[in-house]
């Protein structure tokens, strides 16, 4: 496929059949929108294509930003849509609670904002809402901006009801499907196919996900969320189901070990929803059924989403030579100076001596003639071996000397017969009036 | 069917609760509203901060914001043990030294006038500056009155932020974060009379991204306080560390659904008159901000402490809590609702009880301002305390409306869940309110009375109590102990 400009490429994305082994389903066949094959990664594409494409001349000559209240995926779209054609992108956020895709788009070139937290002495005169704080905020910059709106915008929902519902019906052979399950983010991708569907067959069942109240789930909004989207009509939807993001990294782990399709948290949800919904149905039915999902983007950005919630997935084996094999009763044991012993030993330069705090603190304040070796790097150096030779006496300097204990430990234990520890850390040191510069 | 909001009860205010003559009598005799205070619990709320600054090898001080409630007995409880003050004002520094508090227990904050300074200056407490001006006054009033030196901290605001530009509402209070270098300036030029122990801030919110940034940036002006030659060693984050104060989040996230559904019309109202609570129905569309305190909040008081010091500061790539520590700083916190979680309720008697449309009204002898819950937006059943049986044993969706003369006076304009309907002469006890509900907006209005209030405290396996003028922490049952 050979195309001119990238956005050419958005749509046409390749409905995937997934394996009934995987699903289990019996009378349903199963098939997954592969939306994460978009070029800039999600279905989002089509939305901010669609909604900038009419603006994007007139903003480029008035040298205008693009602005969008995003925490994802429309907004790395749009950022690489206003780079493209020469404008700034700035999205206004409170819900960017996942680090990888804050660093995406400060790459691609956007300025984020977060707005501030609710307050904890409630003001009640204060009923702004973010879309309001937005405005002000933008009002007060002075500058021309094109926000494309995309939770009350209809051109969000109109680049599905032409593009990817359409798509879905073709795919099929010019039938819809009887089951369409999606989550609900800015509603504009589940209503508009759900219409283009429909078209076709009327007797659809639409099953929209929304995340459990207390979890939460990338692009995914809860049932209360839903209300404040100008684009959600309660009626597109036959049932309203609740998914948590357990059950998105459930779908997710699914999708990406045994379908080969490497999709987000999502489109995870939006598996595990389906199939969910799918099993109740699928034991009273005795024809076949067709129902489609959507994989709405994918899973490289939710590595410490993924991170956090389930730890075991990334467990490393443990290295011999690292402070998390030191026990406590070996750190208690370990070889340690008392501050006026340590005193002596800068006075009489009887070796280096090593301080693990961060630089930022070292800058500040250390002992006399020490280095610094921040401790994530002094572990790492242990990985390899040990740093200094064996004749070479040392002493370890961290702030309260827990820390340092735990190294020298580690050193004794890999055959260093003389690394001390300063007990109490440079604090005591300082708390005995030691000296301490700064350069 | 009314949705509850149950309020979490821990076993000390449930055993308290129980005392169902006691809290009649003290009502008979002291009148309605009462306020009632629980003295021992604040030791255990301090205990809990302590730990978390402990698990983190931090040193500093956990400063009582003396705002959240005027009463003596908790301020004289908290002489007896080791946490120090916030004082806000020239009152609560007199009340704080009449306590028998140390002066280098007490931090003295907020909006202060020139007698607030000198009396600060006089006992010897740190002095919390907001502004620049406000340290330039300090000096000259030390110079002036040849006070010793005083030992103050600048607090600071408008912090910039790396990365993602993280916004924070605007403060009135404290030196931008830019001027660190004038403050600096300032302590070198009086350094007779000022002594800059360190740098402060306090933000008005529940985001911990918020409160890092500004911890980042703080760190960055004692580092220049430092260049130039200062030696501050402390940092004071301020309070805000929250309160959770349902029992049930299940609850919670119930009900603000169904509020949603409310305002949308698609069921009958759960409030007064439909209020919507800053939300509104903007043609099928929810609109507008949620303008209650999140009541559920599973991470709240110590525990969002250590959540602060498990938080990254992505520049330095280490915790908060590391780099506060590897840079030898103690730190300062001034929790004030968080100290009070469990320490308090406002009891309040029934006068009528009548059923009057969607719900039924119960007018009590107090008003809002005496348990203000509304105002801070904080939602929750209250207890009833029966003085005989209940007039009916099934549960009642009741509105609560006060004594004053005047529509507005509605202790609360949800529709809250009584187990069982009251009499009159039956009480209603607001449980958890020590922090910020009892006394911080009572008025005479309508010469109406302010709530009394008394002290409940153990002694041996039994409830005593005292005025709270009354209060020394040397009654017989901390003796006994």
């Amino acid at each position: 496929m050979r195309v001119d400009a990238v956005t050419d490429a958005i749509g046409n994305t390749p409905l995937l059949r997934i394996d009934p082994s995987v699903h289990g389903l019996r009378h349903i066949d199963l098939y997954a929108k592969l939306e994460l094959l978009n070029p800039f990664g999600s279905v989002k594409d089509r939305a901010a294509w669609a909604m900038a494409r009419p603006l994007l001349a007139r903003a480029a000559g008035r040298g205008d930003i693009v602005v969008e209240l995003s925490s994802g995926n429309t907004a790395k779209a749009l950022a690489v849509i206003a780079g493209m054609h020469g404008l700034g992108f700035r999205s206004v956020t409170n819900r960017m609670k996942v680090p990888e895709i804050k660093d995406l788009l400060l790459l691609l070139g956007a300025d984020i904002e977060e707005l501030p937290g609710q307050a904890e002495c409630l003001d009640p005169t204060d009923a702004e809402d973010p879309l309001t704080r937005m405005h002000r905020s933008l009002a007060a910059a002075g500058t021309g901006y094109l926000h494309t709106d995309q939770y009350f915008n209809p051109l969000n929902v109109d680049a599905h009801r032409h593009g990817t519902g359409p798509e879905i019906v073709a795919d099929l052979d010019g039938r819809a499907p009887d089951y369409f399950v999606a989550c609900v983010g800015t509603a504009g991708s589940s209503t508009g196919v759900a219409a283009a569907l429909r078209r076709h067959n009327p007797g659809l069942q639409v099953v929209g996900l929304v995340a459990h109240k207390a979890d939460f789930i990338p692009g995914i909004r809860t049932i209360d969320e839903v209300h404040e989207v100008g684009l959600f009509d309660p009626g597109v939807y036959d049932a309203i189901e609740t998914i948590t993001a357990d059950d998105a990294v459930d779908g997710l782990l699914t999708l990406v070990r045994r379908c080969g399709t490497l999709a987000g948290p999502t489109g995870g949800g939006a598996y595990q929803g389906a199939v969910r919904h799918l099993r109740t149905v699928d034991a009273g039915l005795t024809g076949r059924r067709t129902a489609v999902f959507i994989v709405c983007d994918r899973v490289e950005s939710y590595l410490s989403y993924l991170r956090e919630r389930r730890p075991e997935l990334f467990r490393q084996p443990a290295r011999p030579t690292s402070t998390r094999t030191v026990t406590d009763a070996e750190a208690a044991r370990a070889p340690s100076v008392d501050v006026g012993t340590a005193q002596r030993w800068v006075s009489q330069g009887r070796g280096p001596v090593v301080d693990l705090r961060s630089p930022f603190a070292y800058q500040a304040l250390h002992i006399d003639g020490s280095i610094n070796i921040v401790d994530e790097l002094f572990a790492e150096l242990l990985h390899g071996g040990l740093p200094f030779g064996r004749r070479q006496p040392v002493l370890l300097v961290c702030p309260v000397g827990e820390k340092s204990a735990r190294y020298a430990a580690l050193l004794t234990r890999m055959g260093h017969p003389d690394v001390h520890s300063l007990e109490g850390g440079i604090i005591a040191w300082r708390d005995a009036g030691g000296e301490l510069v700064r350069d | 069917m009314t949705l509850r909001l149950s309020p979490r009860i821990e076993p000390d205010v449930r055993s308290a609760l129980a005392e169902t003559v006691l809290l009649q009598q003290l009502v008979d005799a002291c009148g309605s509203p009462l306020s009632v205070v629980l003295p021992d619990r604040m030791a255990d709320n301090v205990a809990a901060f302590r730990a978390v600054l402990a698990g983190h090898r931090l040193a500093g001080e956990v400063f009582f914001a003396h705002k959240a409630n005027r009463s003596s007995a908790l301020v004289r409880h908290l002489a007896a043990g080791d946490a120090g003050i916030d004082v806000a004002s020239l009152g609560e520094l007199q009340h704080a030294l009449s306590a028998g508090i140390a002066a280098r227990r007490i931090m003295a904050t907020g909006p202060k006038n020139r007698e607030f300074l000198w009396l600060a200056a006089r006992a010897g407490v740190t002095v919390n500056a907001d502004s620049i001006d406000e340290l330039s006054e300090l000096a000259s009033l030390v110079t002036a009155h040849r006070l010793p030196r005083v030992r103050v901290m600048a607090r600071l605001s408008g912090f910039a932020s790396t990365g993602a530009r993280v916004t924070s509402r605007r403060s009135r209070f404290g030196v931008p974060a830019r001027a660190i270098g004038a403050v600096a300036d300032l302590i070198g030029k009086e350094a007779g009379a000022l002594d800059l122990t360190g740098v402060a801030f306090h933000l008005d919110t529940i985001g911990l991204a918020e409160k890092v940034v500004a911890i980042e940036g703080c760190l960055a002006a004692l580092d220049e306080c430092h260049r130039r030659g200062l030696r501050p060693r402390s940092l004071d984050i301020g309070g805000g560390f929250g309160v959770d104060y349902l029992a049930d989040a299940a609850e919670w996230e119930r009900w603000t659904s169904e509020l949603t559904e409310a305002v949308l019309g698609r069921r009958p109202p759960l409030t007064w008159d439909g209020h919507a609570y800053g939300l509104r129905n903007d043609g099928g569309t929810v609109r507008g901000a949620l303008g209650l305190y999140p009541a559920h909040r599973p991470v709240a008081g110590a525990a969002y402490l250590d959540a602060l010091l498990r938080a990254e500061v992505r520049a330095h790539r280490r915790t908060v809590g590391t780099l506060l520590l590897d840079a030898m700083y103690d730190l300062h916190v001034e929790p004030g609702r968080a100290l009070l979680d469990q320490c308090g309720m406002v009891l309040a008697r029934v006068l009528e009880v009548r059923d009057d449309g969607d719900g039924t009204v119960v007018r009590l002898d107090c008003n809002a301002r005496d348990v203000s819950l509304e105002e801070h937006g904080v939602l929750m059943d209250p207890v009833v305390v029966h003085r005989s049986s209940p007039a009916d044993p099934r549960p009642v969706g009741a509105y609560l409306v006060g004594n004053l003369c005047l529509e507005a006076d509605l202790i609360t304009r949800r529709r809250v869940h009584l187990p069982a309907r009251p009499r009159p002469g039956d009480l209603l006890a607001f449980v958890n309110t020590a922090g910020y509900f009892m006394d911080f907006s009572a008025t005479t209005a309508i010469r109406q009375p302010v709530a009394r209030k008394v002290a409940l405290y153990r002694d041996g396996g039994a409830w005593r109590w005292c005025l709270d003028e009354q209060y020394w922490p040397v009654h017989p049952g901390t003796e006994a102990a």
